[in-house]
């Protein structure tokens, strides 16, 4: 009897492959390394790894590499790929998988901020239901060290009223705390 | 009812007062959903799934059942798609019910700001109430990613040609321009994190819209609209090359074909100078 492509996956490339799929809902069995993705990919021209390499590679269970690799953290999430896959392969949906992962097993790309910047903003919305540009500008600048680019821009995006200096606070801080700590715990779950 | 979204209280206020301006102009009621919250953006669904779906289910649970409109692409994406996750699974929703305390069915309807005009309005009316066409200005459409892509979740348009906007404009008396950039990503919010991406994402859709002869573009996202306004004289000064498009939002285009004033469009809040432009709309009006 035939296997589904499923089953092939599983068996050839084992629990990391497995793993990702449960995690991102993509069926990367489908994909048939036709590069679609990849030349639609606006930032293809600068990533260590391509999008259709990253497929192939968590077929191959390489998970080091694809997990402390720049690319997943170069992707400006366009949703170009997933748009354009003849065999809908939802990359976009991969590599924010392979994002969490990423961060979980400790193996973050080293130079890039991107994680830094989302605990920052989750944290900004947990506290104050919106996000505050001003807040996470000077929090961001604080905990990466850059202190100094895009300074020049502030007096003239204060002048025109971009940058409101005090934050928003929108009730329910409790409530979105229990959120936040929910929402942690439904993934153990699913896992 | 109204999501703002968070852009449009800070760096996009001009989005947010411009929307208003058009709207009250168009007799739609834009009240704003009690105590909305952020959406998640790009933060959320790189770092936690549940998260990114329960956030957008808590301020579309708050709209009741009425139809909710949008001005950020990226909310538009992020409320879109956490709609089409709990709708397509079961296990999805009972899992947000649990995080949220409450059930949330994912059938609040989501429209962004450009389907409520050219759709809802329609063309016709819109054409009806342009008091002040925009004759002879050619503008460059800029949907980027989000409005559009995927088309299974976002449901807007044309995924690779998208025209929504372009013949919104066109009922406003503006020449929309043909060219090939119109949903190339800026680069987003790596604006912070990693600038060169978006200076050169946003170079290269800035230099496409002036090489296909645009007076202006007009944009429909707080983060098309700050990267290729706010990163233009950066872009120019490493390249060397005078680029000099004002980046509107269509609000603010179409608020200008009804008649209204800088002030209520909030023009000033601009970077790139849209006087030039302003001028070349005013002789070619008074040449009619």
């Amino acid at each position: 009897m035939s296997q589904t492509p499923q089953e092939t996956l599983a068996e050839t490339a084992g629990d990391f492959a497995a793993e990702v799929e449960a995690l991102s809902g993509a069926n990367l069995a489908r994909c048939l390394q036709c590069a679609k993705c990849t030349s639609g990919c606006p930032v293809a021209g600068r990533n260590d790894i391509r999008p259709h390499e990253l497929v192939r590679l968590v077929q191959l269970g390489m998970a080091d590499e694809v997990l402390s690799c720049q690319s997943i953290w170069q992707c400006v999430s366009c949703q170009t790929c997933i748009t354009r896959c003849p065999q809908n392969v939802d990359i976009a949906a991969l590599t924010d998988a392979l994002r969490r992962l990423s961060r979980a097993q400790g193996k973050v790309a080293r130079g890039t901020t991107v994680p830094t910047f989302n605990d920052i903003f989750l944290k900004t919305i947990r506290k104050r239901g919106r996000m505050y540009e001003m807040g996470l500008m000077t929090a961001y600048k604080l905990r990466t060290g850059d202190l100094f680019s895009d300074v020049g821009k502030f007096p003239m995006m204060l002048r025109k009223g971009k940058l409101p200096l005090r934050g928003p606070r929108i009730k329910g801080k409790g409530q979105r705390k229990r959120m936040f700590a929910r929402a942690k715990a439904v993934r153990g779950d699913r896992k | 009812m109204f999501y703002p979204g968070c852009s449009l209280e800070g760096t996009a206020r001009d989005f947010h007062k411009s929307t208003l301006a058009v709207a009250d102009a168009l007799d739609i009621d834009l009240q704003e959903i009690p105590d909305w919250i952020c959406c998640g953006a790009t933060a959320a669904h790189q770092s936690d799934q549940t998260l990114a779906t329960v956030l957008p289910a808590q301020s579309l649970l708050a709209a009741g059942s009425k139809t909710v409109a949008v001005c950020c692409a990226a909310c538009f994406s992020r409320l879109k798609t956490a709609n089409h996750e709990i709708t397509s699974d079961q296990a999805i929703r009972q899992d947000i019910a649990e995080v949220l305390g409450q059930d949330y069915d994912g059938r609040t309807p989501v429209k962004h700001m450009l389907e409520i005009l050219a759709r809802d309005v329609g063309l016709d009316e819109i054409a009806r109430r342009v008091v002040r066409p925009l004759a002879g200005l050619k503008v460059a459409c800029y949907y980027g990613c989000l409005l559009a892509r995927p088309p299974e979740i976002t449901q807007f348009d044309d995924a690779e040609n998208p025209t929504l906007m372009d013949r919104l404009l066109e009922a406003a008396g503006a020449e929309p321009i043909d060219w090939p950039h119109r949903t190339e990503c800026c680069g987003g919010s790596y604006s912070i994190t990693d600038v060169g991406i978006v200076k050169s994402l946003t170079g290269e859709v800035l230099s496409m819209a002036a090489l296909a002869g645009a007076d202006c573009v007009a944009a429909a996202c707080p983060l098309c609209q700050i990267n290729l306004d706010m990163r233009q004289k950066d872009i120019e000064a490493e390249t060397g090359r005078k680029i000099g498009l004002p980046v509107f939002y269509f609000t603010q285009l179409l608020g200008m074909a009804f008649g209204l004033d800088a002030k209520q469009l909030a023009l000033r809040a601009l970077v790139v100078d849209p006087d030039p432009v302003l001028g070349k709309l005013d002789k070619l009006g008074v040449a009619q």
